[in-house]
């Protein structure tokens, strides 16, 4: 009793003193307000809009010869499966450690400030994907990580403590978190991965001090809630449309921008006729109720696993002489689409990559599909774009300096083979239906860099890859646009016309989103690849 | 199914398993943790199925690549101990962890199954090994190949091609190089490159370079001359840049060897299964 009484006054005390308060304060209108402190990096694309921009322009065209190394991490186990991208804020960056290990580092020098690594079942469930984490998000003074293995935690942004950690979802059944929560207003919103493993999809949002779970938002309904009647056979069991990836954030709307992933099972779609809402759309859901606003499916009734997680990016543009809210998305089906982020009413869309699946969109931005590209049995279908799609996951940028949209896409297909396997009560033995794809000859494919107007779609220029990459791109205001490519190459290309001007080999393709940070007057460039964190700088 | 029918099938596996599996039942191998030697058709279709259920998603239902890359022939070129471990604890690039999901019987499965999608064709041995042993003495081919640490590295190494390709696939080569060429083990998300494309350079200093690829990325390439002299060149600096698959630095021996010869020859190749 009288340990209650003290935790109680101590914990009033804390509570109410300012120095604690100000020791380490990532608020949240310092995020708001991320433009005017472009020397941290404080989500994981940059900002709320998830422009993947820095407003830094010490490194640029100029100069850019003779970028070179400013310091190397490197984890004390080797890691695989390295996606993560940083937070950096007030002299420290964040970054996860593949699968669920948080560390903190000194921004100037790499060196390591603290780490913490949660205890994990001995044998994680992965079903689908990967064990591994893109990132953390920062809020006040904690940092939250979404782990392998379904658990929500946040750490003290100092120390590494725990502060709280909460159980979000089975991952015996195949729930796993791979996507970087985001941090806003006062909570903490993540999404869930295991499409694959037939689980169904769901948002949280859970309150930044405490854990307490504020909303669900399911991402599929069930019988006698609407979008029931988009998933045929009645009492099926909707599955899939999982948010494995990281939202955006419009604070004048409160609206979350959400991907959600594909139906399952992804490659036989005889048990669910219909369009099976809200898989492969995007989500524009009220930030302080978790009430769906408004949705956009990108690719109705799906089976060719083209999810639309990608990160939606936000801007502002004037569409025939008015100034417009828009979200520009690059969807793995192939066509780039602008839409209107205060109703979700499609403006425009067009194919940025070779697609044979559809004719076209119609006015709604519906795909008007193309005849004889489903799945098959025995050889398959020959369908374009690929099982990863003109994009997957990795961010596109925005750069408000020349109105373009950056996105390092593929350029192939694949022959896609129905499977035969149903859902199975109980917890998953595999990807559930089977089925799967032949790809085409590493010749018949290759990737690139396409700038296109951001408005339109309309491709302005485009760099050409030897393979298809996986690589998140980084426009700056220094007239720079930093991407990767699968062979191994990080490089830099002038953002107005797209020709190389510095690259190097890092012996291992990036995964992780490129972020610009500045500290001590100098601008440094952060990529992974390999085992391997690394910071670039002018000497 | 019943969980009497259940243990029934698990000692039917676990019994083959340990048929297969057991190293005094299979022939003598300087590796650990070898493939199941001469796997019974009931291991590799329960490879086959486990593959299409776990692994084909990112690799391929023939295993050439999809998200993941392609893996034909990969148990022979790193070695089954390898392979499972890759597949029981993940890889760097994507490969996730696979323990606990798959016991160590059903790797070897998957991996006797992946064994399966190393031959690109069948075809059959209609010649005598010893005497195309003579053929490759005598024809010059260890000016260009190393065979159990005999020759030269010019082209591809030999001493385990007969696990790695069909007699037809060696027939092809030996008459007509170049035309059907393997893929290369690169981790892209579609299948390889091509090993060994043919490529044609021009700097733009003017000077002529023919080879094979080596390794390539978007911006560089190393190719290998005639001689086995590695060329290195950034792309921007080319005039000319052309890959001709097709063509080949190995000469044909349509014409220099007779009909019977290329049996022979083929059939030694084909007898080629690992270092002495």
């Amino acid at each position: 009793m009288r340990i209650a009484k003290y935790a109680l006054v101590l914990s009033l005390f804390l509570a109410g003193n300012p120095a604690r308060s100000l020791a380490q304060n990532v608020s949240y209108e310092r995020i708001l307000h991320s433009q005017s402190e472009p020397q941290s990096w404080l989500t994981y694309s940059g900002s709320y809009f998830s422009q993947q921009y820095s407003p830094l322009k010490q490194i640029n065209r100029q100069n850019i010869a003779s970028l070179k190394i400013a310091w190397i991490y490197q984890p004390s186990k080797p890691v695989s499966n390295l996606e993560s991208s940083p937070i950096v804020a007030d002299g420290v960056m964040y970054i996860t450690e593949p699968p669920s290990t948080v560390t903190a580092l000194d921004v100037r020098t790499g060196l390591r400030l603290w780490s913490y690594t949660p205890t994990l079942p001995e044998h994680v469930v992965s079903i689908g994907l990967y064990a591994t984490s893109r990132g953390v998000a920062i809020l006040d003074d904690m940092v939250y990580i979404g782990t392998a293995d379904s658990h929500l935690i946040a750490l003290d942004a100092k120390t590494g403590a725990v502060r709280w950690n909460v159980h979000v979802a089975d991952n015996v059944m195949g729930y796993a978190m791979t996507g970087p929560p985001l941090a806003l207003k006062g909570k903490v919103i993540v999404g869930i991965a295991g499409s694959e493993a037939a689980v169904r999809g769901f948002i949280d949002a859970y309150d930044a001090k405490t854990g307490k779970r504020i909303w669900r938002l399911w991402t599929t309904p069930r019988v006698g809630e609407p979008g029931a009647e988009t998933w045929g056979n009645g009492a099926y069991e909707s599955a899939g449309a999982t948010t494995w990836n990281n939202g955006s954030y419009d604070p004048d709307l409160n609206l979350i921008y959400w991907g959600t992933g594909n139906p399952a099972p992804d490659f036989n779609d005889d048990d669910r006729p219909g369009d099976n809402l809200y898989t492969c759309s995007l989500l524009a859901v009220d930030a302080d109720t978790g009430k769906l606003k408004w949705y956009f499916q990108f690719s109705p009734h799906e089976d060719h696993d083209w999810d639309s997680d990608e990160p939606a990016v936000l801007f502002n543009a004037t569409i025939d002489g008015k100034p417009r809210k828009l979200v520009g998305f690059a969807n793995r089906n192939g066509f780039y689409y602008v839409l209107d982020r205060v109703t979700g009413k499609f403006i425009t869309g067009a194919p940025f990559v070779k697609e044979t699946w559809a004719k076209g969109l119609d006015a709604n931005g519906r795909p008007i599909p193309a005849p004889n590209q489903e799945p098959t049995l025995g050889a398959g279908t020959l369908v374009y774009p690929s099982i990863t799609g003109g994009v997957d996951w990795t961010s596109p940028s925005y750069s408000p300096q020349t109105g373009l949209f950056y996105v390092s896409v593929h350029e192939t297909g694949a022959y896609f083979i129905k499977g035969t396997g149903k859902i199975e009560p109980g917890p998953p033995k595999g990807i559930v239906g089977g089925g799967g794809i032949r790809a085409l000859a590493g010749e018949q494919s290759y990737g690139a860099i396409r700038a296109l107007e951001a408005t339109t779609g309309k491709r302005k220029w485009e760099f050409k890859l030897l393979a298809p990459a996986w690589v998140p791109v980084l426009s700056t205001a220094g007239g720079l646009v930093f991407s990767g490519t699968d062979e191994g190459n990080f490089f830099a290309l002038d953002a107005d016309t797209g020709k190389p001007v510095w690259n190097i080999e890092l012996g291992h393709s990036a995964r992780s989103n490129p972020i610009s940070y500045e500290v001590g007057g100098k601008q440094y460039i952060f990529i992974t690849a390999g085992n391997v964190y690394m910071a670039f700088s002018l000497p | 199914m019943t969980a009497i029918r259940r243990v029934w099938i698990f000692a039917f596996l676990f019994t083959l398993w340990g048929m297969a599996a057991n190293p005094l039942s299979a022939s003598p191998s300087p590796r650990q943790d070898t493939p199941i030697a001469n796997p019974a058709p009931a291991d590799i279709e329960q490879g086959k199925q486990a593959f299409e259920t776990r692994c084909s998603t990112c690799h391929g239902l023939d295993g050439g690549g999809a998200m993941g890359p392609n893996i034909q022939g990969i148990p022979m070129r790193l070695g089954a101990p390898a392979v499972a471990d890759a597949i029981k604890n993940g890889m760097s690039g994507g490969m996730p962890a696979f323990a606990g999901q798959l016991d160590a019987m059903q790797i070897q499965q998957i991996i006797a199954y992946l064994l399966t999608l190393t031959h690109k064709d069948t075809g059959t041995v209609t010649g005598d090994p010893a005497k195309g042993k003579q053929v490759y003495d005598s024809s010059g081919c260890a000016g260009c190949h190393i065979i159990a640490g005999e020759g030269s590295g010019v082209g591809p190494e030999l001493t385990m091609v007969g696990q790695l390709r069909g007699p037809g696939y060696l027939r092809n080569a030996v008459v007509f190089p170049g035309t059907d060429l393997p893929q290369a083990r690169v981790f892209l998300e579609t299948g390889g490159l091509l090993d060994y494309m043919f490529v044609h350079i021009v700097t733009k200093e003017g000077h002529a370079f023919d080879g094979t690829r080596v390794v390539e990325d978007s911006f560089r390439i190393v190719i290998k001359d005639a001689s086995g002299k590695f060329h290195s060149f950034d792309k921007a600096d080319l005039r000319e840049f052309k890959k001709e698959p097709g063509k080949s630095v190995m000469p044909s021996f349509s014409g220099k060897l007779s009909g019977e010869q290329v049996n022979d020859l083929v059939a030694y190749l084909a007898s080629l299964k690992g270092a002495q």
